[in-house]
């Protein structure tokens, strides 16, 4: 499939032509896993040295899923965000998303993948300093290239609870309030699936319930399907399903019944 | 939102943006200045021989339009042959001569009587003619630039000079003396620079060229109303060298620093490029942002380079009235396009280092 992006709906954005993008994909509704890997492997090379940060992951997601991912540290927990998100490539095996298979697809291709069905949500936050809240959204719904959704970008805010807070940079929010714009930014181009890594791992315990409680809110009430990375097994109950990675490979729950 | 996206960045980092601008001004003034001064020295220049009110101009073989290049080659009795020639109605010799004491100024030997006949004569402000040897005349806007007066003494050509009047500007050079007395000073004896004739009929001067050139062979003859359009630096060997090689260090000063501002502007942002690519940002898009923001640096030192420009004019005008700066606005086109130019290509490499950034790499950056 190299670079070619396949998609069950039109794609009106203007950079999605520069990939020769098609017609995407979509898995069924809900019998077919919404992400599945088979067999993942990504080998960093370090130096001379290669290491294996995933050993050959077998793992099924299904829409509406709210998973959360538990392991030590250096496991190749963001790592396996990274690679079903479409960040990094994989060195070996199989990714679908919705789909379309990550590992076969060339930059550009997973560039439109992770504009049009993924949304990222990171410990640091990651808002650009520059921008408020407001233009904080906003730019994702740019980038998307559907323009300005007000009912959309109305209703996100409202519901994350920061509708008087769009006006302020980043640097004027709370850790939570950052958090929260963030996963409005994550969620306002309605992805098919949301990838947390360590969403919690910069707030109080407050801020930490907050926002989980949102993710929550968002998988009951919207059915978004949400993959979390978490080192507290308090954040991990939140899921509908926890699975646990050690030395880069998912040791249960892979699988869900 | 690319443009707020833009606009909140420039207004972010104030420092590095003020620099940028005031780097890009730098580069338009020192173009348009360059190019004003030139330009304003020639073209003062063409006008001053125009309003001699010559119709040909006699130069010996090869010379230069640049009067003052050329040395003084001709015997003053060839003015007499070219008196005779038909539709001539009068002949004024010129030996010209730089001085290079206290300044550099170009000054012309005349004959009082033919000089009035083929210009029509001075208008004076103050003063009377050329009369005794040590008598010089001066334009108004030497006058007003080195703040001299009738009956001063004017030092020039190593040799102190009376001044003996005040002349409308405009008659060729800024200094008059009699011929014989700068024959005496640069040791020219019955020489002249240049001939200027006067027709008796305007419309003759066709006829009248090719009766000179018939009786001089070689020598260059030219109708002054031609004058103005020859004189462009690239007539003067070495100037269009000159401009171009100051025209081309201006750009780099831009290049220059829009590369080492938009370069550090990369590192220092690099996780922001990694949010943008999260976001699903192609390589174009981030490599339109940093073009873009590269675009309106630009414009901005292009408005305050040209603002800049006119102001440092302003200020030379104070200091040296008798200067000429043309600030013409086909330059000013072409140095705003220059400095764009240069800014795009001083952001292509940072730009292209941002969109080939990994995103994994670039969220991680610290």
């Amino acid at each position: 499939m190299s670079d070619t992006v396949h998609s069950g709906i039109d794609i009106c954005d203007h950079d999605a032509r520069e990939y020769s993008a098609e017609t995407l994909v979509s898995a069924g509704e809900t019998l077919e896993p919404i992400l599945k890997s088979t067999n993942l492997w990504k080998i960093y090379q370090v130096g001379r040295v290669e290491v294996a940060a995933l050993r050959g992951v077998d793992l099924e997601i299904f829409p509406g899923d709210f998973v959360s991912i538990m392991g030590p540290s250096g496991c190749g927990k963001s790592t396996l965000l990274h690679v079903i998100g479409g960040l990094a490539r994989a060195t070996r095996g199989k990714v679908l998303l919705d789909g379309n298979d990550l590992a076969s697809m060339g930059d550009g291709s997973r560039t439109l993948l992770r504009r049009h069905k993924v949304g990222f949500v990171f410990q640091r936050f990651n808002l650009l300093p520059t921008l408020d809240a407001r233009g904080n959204i906003a730019l994702a719904q740019h980038i998307h290239g559907d323009g300005f959704d007000p009912h959309r970008f109305e209703v996100v805010t409202r519901m994350l609870g920061i509708s008087d807070r769009l006006q302020h940079r980043p640097s004027e929010l709370s850790g939570g309030e950052q958090q929260r714009v963030a996963l409005a930014r994550a969620i306002i181009n309605e992805p098919k699936i949301v990838l947390a890594d360590e969403p919690t791992g910069n707030l109080d315990t407050k801020n930490s319930e907050n926002v989980l409680g949102f993710l929550r809110q968002l998988n009951k009430d919207l059915g978004q399907t949400i993959v979390m990375i978490t080192h507290n097994p308090e954040a991990a109950a939140y899921g509908n399903r926890v699975l646990h990675m050690r030395d880069g490979i998912v040791v249960d729950g892979a699988s869900a019944n | 939102m690319i443009r707020q996206m833009i606009m909140r960045n420039v207004m972010f980092r104030p420092v590095r943006t003020f620099i940028t601008v005031i780097a890009v001004a730098v580069e338009v003034t020192l173009i348009l200045m360059v190019v004003g001064l030139t330009s304003g020295m020639l073209s003062d220049t063409a006008k001053r021989i125009e309003g001699i009110g010559a119709d040909i101009m006699v130069q010996p073989p090869s010379a230069s339009i640049f009067m003052a290049l050329s040395g003084a080659p001709m015997p003053i009795e060839i003015g007499q042959r070219l008196a005779q020639l038909k539709y001539v109605r009068t002949v004024a010799p010129v030996l010209l001569q730089f001085n290079s004491t206290n300044s550099l100024d170009l000054i012309y030997g005349i004959d009082p009587e033919s000089f009035r006949e083929v210009s029509g004569g001075f208008v004076f402000h103050e003063g009377h003619e050329l009369q005794n040897p040590d008598d010089i005349l001066v334009d108004d806007w030497y006058a007003k630039g080195r703040k001299v007066k009738v009956g001063d003494t004017l030092h020039v050509l190593g040799h102190d000079f009376h001044i003996a009047a005040i002349v409308e500007h405009g008659k060729g050079a800024r200094l008059f003396v009699l011929m014989s007395t700068l024959q005496e000073l640069a040791g020219a004896h019955d020489k002249a620079s240049v001939f200027f004739v006067k027709c008796n009929q305007p419309e003759q001067t066709e006829k009248v060229m090719s009766a000179i050139s018939g009786l001089l062979p070689h020598y260059e003859v030219r109708p002054l109303r031609d004058y103005l359009s020859l004189m462009t630096s690239s007539n003067l060997p070495g100037l269009q060298t000159v401009i171009r090689s100051m025209i081309t260090m201006a750009a780099a000063i831009g290049f220059l620093v829009i590369l080492l501002s938009m370069y550090t502007t990369i590192i220092e942002r690099t996780r922001e490029i990694g949010v943008l690519k999260s976001l699903g940002a192609s390589r174009a898009y981030i490599v339109r942002v940093i073009l873009s923001e590269t675009t309106a640096m630009c414009v901005a030192g292009i408005v305050f380079g040209i603002a800049m420009s006119f102001g440092a004019r302003a200020l030379f005008l104070a200091v040296f009235p008798t200067l000429t700066i043309l600030i013409a606005p086909w330059w000013i086109v072409r140095a705003a396009a220059l400095a764009i130019l240069g800014g795009w290509l001083g952001a292509t490499y940072p730009a292209w280092i941002a969109s080939r950034k990994d995103p994994v790499e670039a969220l991680a950056y610290e």
